[in-house]
């Protein structure tokens, strides 16, 4: 990916222009979250099969002075492409929008994505069409990114505005110059358990992978760290061996995190602890006999008939009702109980 | 070839990775407010692909606090909202367009600590499979938890006991007898995985994860190790945010919930102790008047009178009507839910809490 790459901008490049319609190409940076481009890898595998790259819409977020830009969506747009012509469904991409824009109103549109890395003069025409006036982005420059999508090799991001150029007045609609700009995967906290999950399945052979459990992640979180720590310690033993060359950086940032671990006094440990697993337990304790006093109470509003005949109907049925309150009011007393001993304690 | 199709039921779930982070996106987006959509992909011997989502149109209310409510309220309701069932053929028929599994199977909603048994998704769950087709499926996400580490994501079905007791719309005692219907009966979770697509993978192996392998040279110093460029970034997976100490705030949400649980329990099983003292104040006097009528009629027998007619009472007395069992049992889904939530945060806090234990008292 590009993320390492250094953009310089110069200049502005000079264009023949419409006056008063020069639209900005200020240097931005784009923020590309993780689903907008699963959606252009899902779109680039149900392209049709004779065509070799598929093109997009991109939806989301500028800032006010109009430099940074974030996708946050895309949609795919059908487009069917020869040697010599292009052609793109206007209609869809306007109707997606609108449907789009219901459903998310905070997002706008922010350019285009094609699933290859070929710039061509079918690229400029799109990206003219996409930040053109009226339907377009304009005045902000549309972004462009491109995702290469060939087998066997690495996926490779890139993300461009254009400028306007042209060598003659006839071809300006379908020549641009297109102008490499940073870019940044990004994904939020609240999408890292998702993603987390995602790539647990890289490594598997069917590519799939089930929900884990919470108890299930914490093992592994701590069999990771375990196995980060046995490195570490190792290569300490190493150097006490005098196998290994030292590093004094090294042993400076072990003493730091060495140091992080806080003095307590064992006795105020252990009371602490006891206390602390103690609410815990008993929390889910109780929260299990509600559970069983939940049971019982259906059963009981529901099994209670079957004891007699139909003259006993109201009798018994009342009665089990009744019971199933008071043993539902017992749990609830317990319940409130073993809460306010944990907020007391906690 | 449809008959064939009947016959299996759906066993398991299969979720395309950009489902997932569609939801997520969603869910985030929309939190607290209860965030739902629709999801399209194709059934496959059993196996429901889920392939592709959109979220549902929101309704523009501002979000003051008076209003939250509604909004969200209309947000849950929307699956079943007719505006959104043509919002959603028009996006599946654009779809077709692009190649995408253009078939409905089902709509997702956010929740906020497995808070999601109520009538809202039972109604919406059984308009899919009653209205659209059977074999539809609700995916659950559950934002909270899934803050806290590691993603929840489930999918449930009503079963067929209940949608036939839905169908009816009678909850009484008697019903639920004869169906025997209980209320872990409701609903039906369905195993899930996540799938990948080949690219993603490739992607997914691009993106740094573990601590480069070979030889590193040895940082001149402090600030140098700091500013490494090699020194990976935490991995995505297995997510040390889990490791995280501070579990109490969920424990104390999900006791509150419970609490609430039971309260309403409490209110229900009030409503059907009045229901039952007022059908035996009701037969009680239909009691006294059947015998009042048969002590008149034998008087008039006595004297040789035609008897009045017995069963007027059918007429002049009316029986409360039972109210409907279907609140008590969702809340007592929810109940369980909540019971078994608390089970899972307890295993790991306490897990976690030996750990710090023996890591601060080395030796014990």
């Amino acid at each position: 990916m590009s993320e390492r790459d250094s953009f310089l901008h110069l200049a502005r490049p000079l264009g023949p222009a419409p006056i008063g319609a020069q639209p900005s190409t200020a240097p931005l940076s784009v923020v590309i979250q993780p689903q907008a481009i699963f959606s252009i890898l899902d779109h680039s595998l149900r392209r049709p099969q004779d065509q070799d790259r598929v093109i997009g819409t991109l939806l989301g977020s500028r800032s006010e002075d109009g430099t940074e830009i974030e996708i946050r969506n895309c949609y795919a747009v059908p487009h069917t492409e020869t040697a010599e012509q292009v052609e793109v469904d206007m209609d869809y991409q306007k109707q997606m929008l609108a449907l789009h824009l219901r459903a998310n109103p905070r997002e706008v549109l922010v350019g285009w994505y094609a699933t290859s890395s070929e710039l061509n003069t079918f690229s400029a025409l799109i990206q003219n069409f996409y930040g053109q006036q009226g339907d377009g982005t304009w005045p902000h420059p549309a972004v462009h990114l491109t995702v290469s999508t060939v087998p066997g090799q690495e996926i490779e991001a890139r993300t461009y505005i254009s400028a306007p150029i042209g060598v003659t007045a006839e071809r300006a609609a379908d020549s641009c110059l297109f102008i490499p700009v940073p870019y940044e995967i990004k994904y939020g906290e609240a999408e890292k358990s998702g993603l987390e999950l995602i790539s647990s399945a890289k490594d598997r052979e069917d590519r799939t992978q089930g929900i884990i459990t919470d108890i299930e992640s914490l093992e592994r979180a701590v069999q990771h760290v375990l196995d980060m720590l046995e490195r570490v310690s190792n290569y300490v033993n190493n150097v006490l061996d005098e196998e290994a060359s030292p590093s004094s950086a090294l042993g400076q940032f072990l003493m730091n995190a060495l140091s992080l671990a806080p003095k307590v006094d064992p006795a105020d440990i252990e009371r602490d602890f006891n206390a602390h697993i103690q609410d815990v337990l008993v929390v889910s304790y109780l929260a299990n006999t509600i559970r069983t006093q939940i049971d019982l109470s259906n059963r009981l509003a529901t099994a209670a008939l079957t004891l007699g005949t139909g003259d006993a109907l109201t009798g018994t049925g009342e009665g089990g009702g009744r019971e199933g309150g008071e043993r539902q009011k017992g749990g609830e007393r317990r319940g409130g109980k073993g809460r306010q001993q944990r907020t007391v304690e906690a | 070839m449809a008959d064939l199709l009947k016959e299996s039921p759906l066993r398991a779930i299969q979720v395309e990775a950009l489902v997932v982070m569609k939801i997520i996106k969603h869910s985030s987006q929309a939190f607290p407010t209860t965030a739902t959509g629709s999801l399209v992909g194709m059934d496959v011997n059993g196996t429901l692909q889920v392939t592709n989502s959109f979220p549902f149109p929101t309704v523009d209310i501002p979000t003051t606090d008076g209003h939250q409510d509604s909004a969200s309220n209309l947000a849950a309701a929307a699956p079943r909202a007719k505006a959104n069932a043509a919002y959603q053929n028009e996006m599946i028929k654009f779809l077709r367009e692009v190649n995408v599994d253009a078939n409905n199977v089902g709509w997702y909603t956010s929740t906020s600590m497995g808070n999601f048994v109520n009538a809202n998704t039972i109604e919406n769950q059984f308009f899919y499979q009653k209205e659209m087709n059977e074999r539809t499926v609700a995916l659950v996400h559950d934002v909270s938890r899934s803050s806290q580490g590691s993603l929840s994501l489930r999918a449930f079905r009503l079963s067929p006991s209940f949608m036939v007791a839905y169908k009816e719309g009678k909850f009484t005692t008697e019903n639920l007898q004869k169906s025997g219907l209980r209320y872990q009966d409701i609903l039906v979770e369905l195993p899930l995985t996540i799938h990948n697509s080949h690219l993603l993978t490739s992607l997914l192996h691009q993106l740094p994860s573990d601590a480069p392998k070979e030889e590193l040279p040895f940082p001149p110093n402090l600030v140098a190790l700091q500013q490494d460029p090699n020194t990976p970034q935490p991995p995505l997976y297995p997510n040390f945010d889990s490791l995280d100490l501070s579990i109490d705030p969920f424990l104390e949400k999900t006791c509150d919930l419970l609490l609430e649980s039971i309260e309403n329990h409490h209110t229900e099983l009030n409503n059907h102790q009045y229901y039952q003292r007022s059908l035996g104040r009701e037969q009680a006097k239909i009691t006294a008047w059947q015998q009042k009528r048969k002590a008149e009629n034998a008087a008039r027998a006595a004297a040789k009178q035609p008897p009045l007619p017995e069963d007027e009472w059918q007429r002049l007395f009316k029986l409360p009507q039972e109210p409907s069992r279907l609140e008590v049992l969702l809340n007592s889904r929810q109940v369980e839910q909540y019971a078994r939530q608390v089970d899972g945060f307890t295993a790991s806090v306490s897990t976690k809490m030996f750990a710090v234990k023996s890591n601060l008292l080395p030796g014990e």
